[in-house]
């Protein structure tokens, strides 16, 4: 069947062609613009000039500190409750697909749109939020005018969109598991909590590995929830300044889209570097 | 017996619990975007206004063009879906089907691709379509996305599920690639294809940081670049931003609620096989 | 040329990119009208064969003639074949009848659809599931997805019809049943057909003649019945036949074939049947169990170890020189476990193999 060499590529030529120009040409061209400096029309070689500027940039530092608190407080707990709402739907109630359907929600939804309702309820004069802490005399903080608190308002976003893709794919996980095993483990009598720990944990395990890892590249890109919780800025004063938004504020506003590459490349590797970890993960956890 | 069905009544709890918490944000923007401006400020909060002021969504859309923008993403959404299916669905057909020299190295070359995140290429794509003097047009909202590694490689495991001996049927029996393709390829994958198709309109629906690099035209904007511009402009008018966001979120989440069976399951069996 | 060899191939061979050689140097010839089973155990790369035939693999060398003219640069749907798949491979999202009509309404000599259908309902008669033109494949049983995809293959009129272990998904009864059908269709239609099948039955009971395959390479190429009488080698002997043909190690020597526990003299044997003048030295001595049967002037003593039923018969099985034997017996003979008994066997039936295989008795 040698006819299909030529067929083949002409079947695979849209792709090919696309992918080309939209996806290898601009990695290559971030990478090289990052050793470049001047206007987007303008372009002058300067070795690494790019990368010193940004890692003596304290605002560059800020976006890497926030990026990375958010990535390494909102994506556990984010886990977390998912992992607990999973079960409880799979294991304790009958509605399984009406829940399934309802936690879902946010993952289709637009970012920006439900921000705006967020920054509402956030609100720290009559936001409903603090309403309802005032009443439980708890401490209302100011949510969003507050640059203290920036970053904990779009943790707490954050875990709140981050729910219905992990519910989801959990779900499926937890329906891949073999309902003999806990035939097995009840007929030696096995409580709930060791079913859980003993069967259900070890068997998510490729499941949890996968999205933290997806989690976590997903946190490490945050932006849209940014831009929409504080009305297209990045918290009182930069405060909640991430990755993302220093790249865009370098290659937009501020006109250096040299040291936005050269924070791009950044951000790709530690990304990669994810990658890598998780792949290592998943294969040791093959392996046993 | 009583403490299992006490765990069950705990599991209740903490689920609905959660349940309200999720919704409770999409509701209240349906009802806050029928408020009047006192009730969205009032202490304590409004949750349901006394009666509902239709009148927001008349402001809204003659103090901003949103009509335009519905426009605009419907048309984007819907060339980015069409034409990057078709593309997927060539690609992923040479891949399961044929045999050729360099498979092997374009399948590579395509699962690398699909670890590099959008927001690595985004800013050089401007950058190209901005030389390509293609800002504030439609073609240059769509074209880096009018081709999906991801759905070629999710139609790929798709295609790759239907048994070989139903291709090589096909070829016995005269049929061409494309015959095969659109005979029977096609009419035995509906289910996948159209699961693809709905996610990738979502996602396009919701398209925030493209579009907002290549357009700074009014009457080019897409719903969601139109809204937060919008929730900029009305400033405190919190109920005209909250009626806006309804307007954006509602079509999605009326597709989603028909539809919620397809997208839950294309997106486990998407990204599982990460 | 013509018709003694409708099916030519010439010097096959299949080398798949991993290095793997499923087909080493293979020749064979098929008769116009003839059904041919290409029979082998799973491996053998019998359907490796039938895949260059219809096309969907290209050979590493070699040529395959049909009716005279070379094929192998011939795309599949020029070859003039009809196929049936061992999955069947029916096209699930369509109905019958548009199953069968596939191959008409396709392609560069499309029929108008009023003819095709009519094309269509005289193969669906005939393969009798006019009855079932509007039900979906997976509405059909496995012997009715079977006729589908046979009436599929006929519809174009080829002038060969290539069948991949068609019944292998069929429950044993239907099997039979099903086979008997496709042999009185086949001669019916009086199409050219290769049949592959790991069954020795199936083989034996369907084709023309036989060609057994092992390791990439034809054992024999055969009618059925000299599977049985002669086969070309030890591999032929201990393939075909059930139960299992019964080997013995022996040593030549002196004039006499002598085993651990019997002998026998070489003038006893039938001196027309040795292929060649064979030296003193080792070889296999291999006799079916039928042929080895409880007699009081045997020349072999047993103990009966088990005993199998088999329908109107039994097998007796025993031990000698450390490997088991067989004695296929009538169902009444007084025969217990447990007994020592003599066998004596049939040595115009028995055959000598050197160690590699070669048979020379």
């Amino acid at each position: 069947m040698k006819t299909n060499q030529k067929k083949a590529w002409l079947f695979l030529a849209p792709t090919i062609i696309f992918v080309t120009f939209f996806s290898i040409y601009p990695i290559l061209r971030a990478f090289v613009m990052s050793f470049q400096s001047g206007s987007l029309i303008n372009l002058s070689w300067s070795g690494l000039s790019n990368y010193q500027y940004l890692f003596k940039d304290p605002e560059f530092w800020l976006a890497i500190k926030n990026t990375a608190l958010y990535a390494l407080i909102s994506v556990p707990i984010g886990l977390a409750i998912s992992i607990l709402l999973a079960w409880i739907i799979f294991s304790k109630v009958k509605h399984k697909s009406f829940f399934e359907t309802t936690f879902f929600m946010p993952y289709v939804t637009s970012t920006i749109a439900i921000g705006i309702v967020f920054r509402y309820i956030f609100n720290g004069d009559y936001g409903l939020l603090n309403f309802v802490l005032r009443c439980l005399h708890l401490p209302a903080p100011i949510w969003i005018d507050d640059p203290s608190m920036s970053l904990t308002t779009i943790i707490i976003f954050g875990i709140w969109t981050s729910l219905a893709f992990n519910i989801v794919i959990l779900m499926g996980a937890l329906r891949n598991i073999d309902p003999n095993f806990y035939t097995v483990a009840d007929m030696y009598g096995a409580s709930g909590a060791e079913k859980f720990w003993r069967i259900t944990m070890p068997e998510l395990i490729p499941t949890l590995a996968f999205l933290l890892t997806m989690n976590i590249i997903g946190a490490f890109k945050v932006y849209t929830s940014v831009y929409a919780l504080f009305n297209g800025q990045a918290g009182v004063g930069n405060s909640g300044t991430t990755a993302v938004f220093y790249i865009y504020n370098k290659f937009q506003i501020v006109g250096t889209p040299g040291v936005a590459m050269a924070a791009t490349v950044v951000l790709f590797l530690i990304i990669l570097f994810i990658t890598f970890l998780q792949r290592k993960m998943m294969k040791k956890i093959g392996e046993n | 017996m009583k403490r299992i069905r006490w765990g069950v009544v705990l599991g209740y709890i903490i689920l609905v619990i959660f349940a309200i918490i999720t919704v409770f944000p999409f509701i209240y923007m349906i009802l806050g975007g029928l408020m009047s401006f006192q009730e969205t400020t009032s202490i304590p909060p409004t949750i349901i206004p006394k009666h509902f002021e239709w009148g927001n969504y008349a402001k809204v859309f003659a103090q901003a063009p949103f009509a335009r923008y519905f426009f605009n993403t419907f048309v984007t959404a819907s060339i980015t879906t069409i034409v990057s299916l078709f593309n997927s669905l060539l690609g992923a057909f040479a891949m399961v089907n044929l045999q050729f020299k360099g498979k092997r190295f374009i399948q590579i070359i395509l699962l690398s691709l699909l670890m590099v995140p959008g927001e690595v290429i985004i800013f050089t794509n401007y950058n190209t379509i901005a030389r390509m003097g293609l800002l504030n047009t439609y073609i240059g909202l769509v074209l880096p996305f009018l081709t999906s590694i991801f759905y070629m490689y999710y139609l790929q495991s798709y295609f790759g599920s239907i048994s070989s001996t139903i291709y090589k049927a096909a070829m016995i029996d005269g049929a061409s690639d494309w015959e095969y393709i659109w005979k029977i390829l096609v009419p035995m994958s509906k289910g996948g294809l159209f699961t693809v198709g709905l996610l990738s309109f979502i996602s396009g629906w919701n398209s925030f940081l493209w579009p907002l690099l290549v357009t700074n035209e009014d009457s080019m904007r897409l719903l969601n670049n139109g809204l937060s511009a919008f929730a900029s402009d009305a400033g405190s008018e919190t109920q005209l931003q909250l009626a806006a966001a309804t307007l954006t979120v509602l079509p999605i989440l009326i597709l989603y609620l028909i539809f919620r069976k397809q997208i839950i399951r294309g997106v486990v069996r998407n990204d599982l096989k990460g | 040329m013509g018709n003694d060899k409708f099916v030519e191939v010439k010097n096959l061979k299949k080398v798949y990119n991993n290095g793997h050689e499923a087909i080493k140097d293979v020749s064979f010839s098929v008769k116009k009208g003839d059904l041919v089973c290409l029979l082998g155990p799973s491996g053998c790369g019998k359907t490796t064969i039938l895949n260059i035939l219809a096309g969907l693999l290209s050979p590493t060398s070699g040529d395959i003639l049909f009716d005279g003219k070379s094929v192998v640069k011939t795309a599949p749907k020029d070859r003039h074949i009809g196929y049936v798949f061992q999955n069947y491979s029916l096209y699930p999202h369509m109905s019958v009848l548009q199953n069968v009509m596939f191959p008409l309404v396709v392609g560069k000599n499309k029929k108008p659809k009023a003819e095709a259908k009519k094309i269509a309902e005289k193969y669906m008669k005939l393969a009798q599931i006019s009855d079932l033109a509007d039900q979906r494949p997976h509405n059909l049983s496995g012997g009715q997805q079977q006729r589908v995809a046979i009436a599929r293959a006929l519809v174009g009129e080829p002038k060969i019809l290539l069948m991949d272990e068609p019944l292998s998904n069929l429950d044993a009864r239907l099997r039979l049943k099903i086979r008997e059908e496709i042999r009185s269709l086949v001669k019916e239609v009086g199409i050219t057909t290769l049949f592959v099948t790991h069954d020795q039955e199936e083989a034996l009971s369907i084709g023309d003649k036989i060609i057994l395959f092992n390791d990439g390479v034809i054992q024999q190429d055969d009618l059925g019945q000299n599977f049985y009488l002669k086969p070309n080698n030890y591999f032929v002997a201990n393939f075909v036949g059930n139960p299992v043909i019964d080997n013995f190690k022996v040593k030549k020597d002196d004039g006499k074939i002598k085993a651990k526990d019997f002998e026998i003299n070489v003038d006893d044997l039938d001196q027309d049947r040795f292929k060649r003048e064979i030296p003193d030295g080792d070889y296999i001595l291999s006799v079916r169990p039928e042929n080895i049967l409880p007699d009081e002037n045997g020349g072999l003593p047993v103990h009966v170890d088990d005993i199998e039923l088999i329908g109107r018969e039994r097998i007796l099985k025993f031990e000698h020189d450390g490997k088991q034997a067989r004695s296929l017996v009538d169902l009444e003979a007084p025969i217990k476990v447990g007994d020592d008994i003599k066998l004596k066997m049939r040595l115009d039936r028995i055959f000598l193999f050197t160690p590699d295989g070669e048979r020379v008795y």
